[in-house]
């Protein structure tokens, strides 16, 4: 292994082109789902990723997964660059990064038993065979807590839980040191969620992974990352620690995400306004110049609406990135801010 | 968990744990056709068609009739040529030539169910391979296989049918290949449809995230996700393959005389009118063919609804 980050995102831009009438139009509109955007992963950490439906999270995920090309921009894996590898050049990559999908219905497929779902990856990558694939499968049910005698069922059989556990269990087969988890837990009961959360903790520190973890619960993302990236319309707009970014947020957008965030108890947020912002997230078909943010920040200036703000060093924590050309500061008061009206 | 599993499985009261055997799609479909009486009917009455075609010989020696040997007797025809009604000497009647109608019959089904059934299986198999081909791949390569699914659809059966036969004289290798020819393309269609909304599904994409190829992801993620469809779709397909030979036939462009065949009967039953005194001629061929067809899209029917995953519980009968 060598030295520096596991993954490196570099400037990765993924434009879908808008299918209009019949034809997809060249040179025509473009979604611009992921827009620039520049991430790094270290061994060990997991990396949350946060925003609305629709800022690029998953795009985002599939880009590094493989499992569709980039645009622009590069993606480099524990040194070695994967965006541009022809599909058999890419193979001994993907036993490196592995994903668990959103929807652990439409995940696995309804007509295969889960232990042949479980033991593909093995089967693709002709690691042992018959019995000893069996055992292995065998094996990888008992980790992620389901019953191995369960090996010849079908998904349908198995509870949304049980089939997100199955999901886990396919993407650990080929001992991956990458795991993207895409919304792992969103389609869950709360009940189930906090299990699977908890068993996917406990597999980065069994299985030694690096967890890419995108979900849009603050809260889940809180508990399990150790360091967080907020998106917004297709680019990061703020990264920082975990405890950093929830504590001392200095994206306005940040500080709308988390004011959001229900607070159990009622006394406690009886005092706390949440920052409402105004107007819907613009098309990502044509993204506003500047800040992608100004059309709803309530800090808006006019430099905003003309420069993009780069993503460097704010706030107080070192490795505290934002993008924003008026941070908010520490006590600063956004809410009375809103109140006052845009400047 | 693990107590509740324990408990499913009955190890916690002490009981050795039931073996855990899952109960697959193709399992639950079963039982539901089980509770399916039309459908039961449908499969003994083909089961019994089938037994009938492949003893043919052994059950007309049994009866003891032949289906091209005529019968020079009394009781073949009237001494003014015309065929005998069914009596105890021919069950079924005689027909022009004074050949026993049942033994024919018998001989008959044998030509219907080989051309349905290998022509059917000929269109499922070139239609299950294009229509995935063309779905998964989409782009140009749907667009090339869709419009020559189009443009074999268009084709006119029966003219293309009557060139062939004129050229190469009439066989049943030519009646096969003209059926399966003229309806691959809409199994094709069908499949093409259902691929393009299986290769969206996650599995899809979670396969090629392990590293699966395409003709891995086609054959081991899509296909299995077409068995239902095609096989309700193979069985409406047979009755129509059996008329479609049986029109043929008719049409002097299918089995060769003295072999038998259905259509061929009823043609030679209206050829010259003779179904006017010797209604036993038509009738009989004509429900076997009624009959026979009618089996098939009836279980063709009960399969779509057993097959059908968003049909309610396993063990709901009807």
């Amino acid at each position: 292994m060598t030295e520096g980050p596991l993954l490196a995102v570099e400037g990765a831009v993924k434009h879908f082109p808008v299918r209009g009438a019949r034809r997809p139009g060249r040179g025509g509109a473009r979604v611009h789902a992921v827009d620039g955007v520049d991430l790094e992963l270290q061994p060990g950490e997991t990396l949350g990723l946060v925003g609305e439906s629709g800022s690029g999270k998953s795009t985002l995920a599939r880009l590094i997964a493989g499992l569709q090309p980039l645009t622009a921009g590069r993606i480099i894996f524990d040194g070695q660059r994967m965006d541009g590898l022809s599909r058999r050049r890419l193979r001994p990559l993907r036993r490196d990064i592995q994903m668990i999908f959103q929807d652990p219905y439409g995940s696995l497929n309804p007509r295969r038993r889960v232990g042949s779902i479980i033991g593909d990856p093995l089967a693709i990558h002709r690691q042992g065979s018959g019995a000893a694939r069996r055992r292995a499968v065998q094996d990888l049910m008992e980790v992620v807590g389901l019953n191995p005698e369960h090996y010849n069922r079908f998904p349908a059989e198995f509870s949304g839980g049980q089939r997100q556990r199955v999901g886990i269990a396919r993407a650990l087969a080929l001992r991956p040191r990458l795991l993207i988890c895409d919304e792992p837990v969103s389609a869950l009961d709360m009940s189930i969620r906090a299990q699977v959360v908890n068993l996917l903790t406990d597999l980065r520190a069994e299985f030694g992974l690096t967890y890419l973890f995108i979900a849009h619960d603050l809260a889940v993302v809180r508990h399990v990352s150790t360091r967080v990236a907020v998106m917004y319309l297709g680019k990061v707009v703020e990264v920082a620690a975990a405890e950093a970014l929830y504590a001392r947020p200095t994206h306005p957008y940040t500080n709308a995400l988390l004011s959001a965030v229900p607070v159990p108890d009622p006394r406690a947020s009886s005092g706390r306004e949440q920052i409402i912002l105004t107007g819907e997230m613009p098309s990502p078909v044509a993204p506003p110049a500047g800040c992608r943010f100004h059309t709803r920040c309530p800090k808006a200036q006019s430099i905003c609406a003309e420069q993009e703000p780069p993503l460097v060093e704010t706030g107080t924590d070192s490795g505290h990135l934002g993008a924003c050309w008026f941070p908010v500061q520490p006590g600063e008061d956004l809410i009375a801010a809103i109140r006052s009206g845009p400047p | 968990m693990s107590e509740l599993l324990a408990e499913v499985d009955g190890s916690a009261n002490g009981l050795p744990p039931a073996p855990i055997e899952g109960r697959g799609p193709g399992q639950i479909a079963w039982q539901r056709l089980r509770r399916d009486r039309v459908a039961i009917a449908c499969v003994v009455f083909i089961a019994l068609l089938v037994v009938a075609a492949v003893f043919a010989a052994p059950l007309c020696h049994l009866i003891g009739q032949s289906p091209y040997t005529p019968d020079r007797g009394p009781h073949g025809l009237s001494p003014e040529g015309i065929p005998i009604e069914p009596s105890t000497h021919h069950w079924l009647g005689t027909d022009d030539q004074g050949r026993d109608i049942l033994a024919r019959l018998l001989y008959g089904a044998q030509i219907s169910l080989l051309v349905g059934v290998v022509a059917t299986v000929l269109e499922i198999g070139l239609g299950l391979v294009v229509g995935t081909v063309a779905g998964y791949y989409g782009g140009r390569t749907d667009t090339f296989l869709a419009r020559f699914m189009d443009v074999v659809l268009s084709f006119p059966f029966l003219i293309t049918a009557l060139a062939l036969v004129a050229r190469f004289g009439p066989s049943i290798v030519i009646t096969i290949g003209v059926i399966a020819f003229f309806s691959w393309s809409q199994p094709g269609r069908i499949v093409r449809g259902q691929v393009l909304a299986l290769r969206e599904r996650d599995f899809v994409e979670a396969a090629r995230a392990s590293g699966a190829g395409d003709l891995r992801i086609m054959v081991r993620e899509i296909m299995p996700n077409l068995i239902a469809p095609v096989i309700v779709y193979g069985t409406l397909l047979i009755p129509v393959n059996i008329v479609g030979e049986a029109t043929l036939s008719f049409l002097g462009l299918g089995v060769v005389v003295p072999k038998a065949s259905w259509g061929q009967m009823l043609a030679d039953a209206s050829n010259q009118g003779l179904y006017t005194v010797a209604w036993w001629y038509l009738v009989f061929p004509g429900l076997a063919l009624l009959f026979t067809t009618l089996a098939f899209n009836l279980l063709g029917d009960s399969l779509r609804d057993a097959l059908d995953p968003r049909r309610g519980g396993a063990l709901r009968g009807r």
